[in-house]
């Protein structure tokens, strides 16, 4: 017996060894979901490019609001107006020591289009590069298929590998698989690889021969957590030091702590509701003989000024929402001055705007919604409902799980449904191009308009932004492009999320408009 | 409840004198049944008329006012006309008239997914115990496949090819419980086969449609009551279960389970009225339904009643 219980206690001590508190350089984050993959060019997804950008470096990088700055590249220039040359940063050596040229940049590039089977491959990054070349060890010329403006807004995420540590026997050198393990995963950044478990920890080193300025962590660890709440309980007890994503239940319990605190970042990723505009008869529409009200503008007017975009912002979302009255941010470039604050709610009006319309009596139609892909999707979808309702048009929530939801969607099942789109080139063309340009899908037009909204002055306006290099002159036309979109109400903007991490109160982290996690910006505050 | 001893009656009246009677009688002696009984009446009433003494109508979306949500209980309405007593959601539902109107969904689809398994398994185990054979054998080989699968598994999918709906959340339950009815029906049924109405009924040639359904289903309802009572507290928790993970009734409808699920996220913030209540009042009425079942079961039981 008292050997059994001196036993226990050595290894109850033992035990509380092995998990006593990480050592004060150790930062532990809890992300919603883990990386599908290390590889940098296997997936385009959230959760892996964060941690390619603790890994490897672009040539160029955004900045928390979204703006270009040089990385890798320290400076650049147009030799024509399809030629931009790229000139790589003095000293920077790959975490093996070995120095970064220009022809890892071309071998980075040119791998990107070889890995088999991604998902969603970073070719979308690649598409208007027609060649890279070495034109010595520190120049690298980028040729695009036409003048191309957003190139430098691609090239963010396209993170550079070293062409000797990630060369291979496969036609993409290293495969998905190599790199998954940690072999060839050697980058420039200011992390290196130590260990990934699948499910489990994800754990980073700080690169001791990093170029730039040192992180103030020793260590990073990574860990996913998928459930809310349990993210927020970890933070509150002192198991991680940054969470993402912060619920909104969680808000007012993590401000009330004493050891936590929330940052919450610029508007982000825009909810709206799309509409069928092109069939007659529209799945889920009912009580119009047959007819597609949402064809007739004032219509789409009343479903649009039956919303109450503060109401939704503040109760649904627990104020991590601003009211969305375009596709693009307020400070987005290309946003029209005229629709970046929605106009107010007003059920009155959106009533009459209905009798005018022929449809005083209203008509049911059904709301598709995902079921937990966004914030509190479902609950925004059932509150639009709600107030589609009190105008006259009944409204139905059909609320799926997201892949359920997706299928649905991409076989036009839904007559309004509501979606979400992230941007990430920091321009309202990419957005409208992909929502409401007219769908081609040769062409890559319209890719997510479901809605089918067609416009040929907006397709004009888009395609001809497009290929305007100056960016004055962009901006008026992308400007003039939502402005027409908004006041035809081809698609009902609700909000914009945002984005809000939970810390541990001595921690700071500047929020960024493209959501992601990188650990080295995490700093220890004065 | 009622119809049961009713519908019990039957076949043991021409064994007991006032069998009805014995049974009221049986049944009322035991305070913890009547406890159930009063629970399930307290609970199903005030449900099924939830339209006249419901404070609000929580289906009808278009009245709900999202500044109302989140409220504690007793908290009034910002236009003044309706108390919270159980608070409200965060969609701004009274939780009061949502428990009454989603207890009325979740007994509606109960009771409906019950007797649909009742009468779909019966006539496969009576057919099963009177044919025999490859009839036997087809049939309870089907059965056993039916049962090797998890319960929850079966309705997860079926849900996620059939879509949402009250309907089909029905349909789901039903093919998930009719197996037990079958099997419990076909070894009751083969013990009634080889007794002397049934092969007096069979000298007699009647038909066999007559023979099993006339004189064999009567003398095998009890055992099926008690299943069917304690199914209903099984189905009640499986419609809640499939609410909660989101593929059961439309969000705009929400039953039982629903409404806990959409409280959970409000836990953490200090919300627990919205899956509170919800949760107390399924409990009760798994509760209620559990206790009268399980008294109903021994009294029905011949051995008990000798």
């Amino acid at each position: 017996m008292s050997f059994t219980r001196s036993h226990l206690f050595a290894s109850t001590a033992a035990l509380l060894l092995a998990c006593s508190p990480v050592s004060a350089e150790d930062l532990v984050i809890g992300t919603k979901s883990e990386p599908s993959s290390l590889d940098p060019q296997f997936h385009v997804l959230s959760p892996n490019m964060q941690v390619s950008l603790a890994i490897f470096e672009p040539l160029v990088r955004q900045d928390a609001q979204g703006a270009i700055e040089p990385l890798l590249a320290e400076s650049w220039e147009l030799a024509s107006p399809t030629e931009w040359d790229f000139h790589l940063r003095e000293g920077v050596t790959f975490s093996d020591g070995t120095p970064l040229t220009a022809q890892d940049v071309v071998f980075s590039l040119d791998r990107v289009a070889k890995v088999p089977n991604s998902p969603t491959p970073f070719t979308l990054f690649t598409r208007q590069i027609a060649g890279v070349e070495a034109l010595d060890d520190t120049t690298v010329r980028i040729t695009t298929k036409q003048a191309y403006p957003n190139l430098t807004v691609d090239l963010v995420n396209l993170p550079i590998m070293s062409k000797a540590a990630a060369s291979g026997d496969a036609p993409e050198g290293r495969t998905t698989t190599e790199l998954n393990r940690g072999e060839g995963l050697i980058g420039t950044g200011p992390f290196t690889f130590v260990s990934w478990q699948k499910g489990a920890d994800l754990i980073l080193e700080a690169n001791t021969s990093y170029w730039g300025e040192a992180p103030d962590w020793d260590r990073v660890i990574m860990r996913p957590m998928t459930n809310p709440a349990t993210r927020s309980a970890a933070l509150l007890a002192g198991d991680i030091d940054m969470m993402e994503d912060v619920p909104t239940g969680s808000v007012g319990q993590i401000e009330g702590d004493a050891n936590a605190k929330i940052v919450s970042g610029p508007p982000a990723r825009v909810i709206f509701i799309a509409l069928d505009q092109e069939r007659d008869d529209s799945p889920g529409i009912s009580g119009t003989d047959g007819e597609n009200p949402l064809k007739i503008k004032e219509v789409r007017e009343a479903l649009f000024r039956a919303i109450d975009r503060e109401g939704i912002a503040s109760r649904v979302m627990g104020g991590a929402a601003v009211p969305a009255g375009s596709l693009g941010t307020p400070n987005m470039f290309g946003t029209s001055a005229d629709h970046e604050v929605p106009a107010p709610a007003d059920p009155e009006r959106a009533a009459q705007l209905l009798e005018e319309a022929g449809y005083g009596d209203g008509f049911s139609i059904t709301l598709g919604s995902p079921s937990g892909r966004y914030v509190n999707d479902a609950r925004v979808a059932q509150t639009v409902a709600a107030m589609w309702s009190r105008i006259g048009v009944k409204t139905a929530v059909d609320a799926a799980a997201a892949p359920v939801f997706f299928k649905n969607r991409d076989h036009r099942a839904y007559s309004a449904y509501l979606a979400s789109w992230g941007n990430n080139t920091g321009e309202i063309g990419t957005t409208l191009g992909a929502q409401l340009a007219t769908y081609d899908k040769d062409a890559g037009q319209g890719s997510a308009n479901a809605g089918r909204y067609s416009n040929p002055e907006l397709d004009a306006l888009l395609s001809e932004a497009s290929k305007t290099m100056d960016d004055d002159a962009r901006a008026k036309l992308l400007e003039e492009a939502d402005a027409l979109a908004m006041s035809d109400f081809a698609i009902l903007p609700i909000h914009f999320e945002v984005p809000s991490w939970g810390l541990r109160a001595d921690l700071e982290y500047e929020a960024r408009a493209d959501q992601f996690t990188l650990p080295q910006n995490v700093t220890r505050s004065e | 409840m009622t119809v049961q001893p009713t519908s019990a009656d039957r076949p043991a009246r021409t064994r007991a004198d006032t069998p009805f009677r014995r049974i009221v009688r049986q049944f009322f002696e035991n305070p913890l049944a009547v406890f159930g009984l009063i629970i399930l009446v307290g609970l199903t009433v005030p449900s099924f008329l939830a339209p006249w003494v419901a404070p609000q109508n929580p289906y009808d979306i278009g009245t709900l006012d999202i500044f109302d949500s989140q409220l504690p209980p007793l908290s009034t309405s910002s236009s003044g006309d309706i108390t919270y007593w159980l608070g409200t959601d965060g969609q701004a539902r009274d939780v009061l008239s949502a428990i009454l109107y989603g207890m009325r969904t979740s007994l509606i689809v109960a009771f409906s997914a019950v007797a649909g398994a009742l009468f779909i398994g019966t006539a496969v185990g009576l057919i099963a115990a009177y044919f025999g054979g490859v009839v036997d054998a087809i049939l309870m080989r089907t059965v056993d496949i039916q049962l090797s699968f998890p319960a929850i598994l079966v309705a997860l999918v079926l849900l996620s090819v059939l879509g949402q709906g009250i309907d089909k959340v029905i349909i789901a339950l039903i093919v998930v419980q009719w197996a037990y009815f079958a099997r419990t029906a076909r070894s009751s049924a083969i013990v009634e086969r080889n007794r002397e109405y049934v092969l007096a009924a069979r000298s007699l040639s009647l038909g066999s449609r007559r023979i099993i359904f006339r004189h064999m289903l009567p003398n095998t309802m009890p055992p099926l009551i008690v299943i069917a009572t304690i199914d209903l507290a099984h189905a009640i928790t499986a419609e809640a279960t499939l609410s909660f993970l989101g593929i059961g009734v439309p969000v705009t409808e929400p039953s039982l389970g629903m409404l806990i699920a959409n409280g959970f996220e409000f836990m953490m913030s200090g919300e627990y009225w919205i899956s509170l209540f919800p949760g107390i009042a399924l409990t009760l009425i798994v509760l209620g339904i559990n206790l009268v079942g399980d008294h109903l079961r021994d009294i029905l039981n011949p051995r008990n009643a000798q």
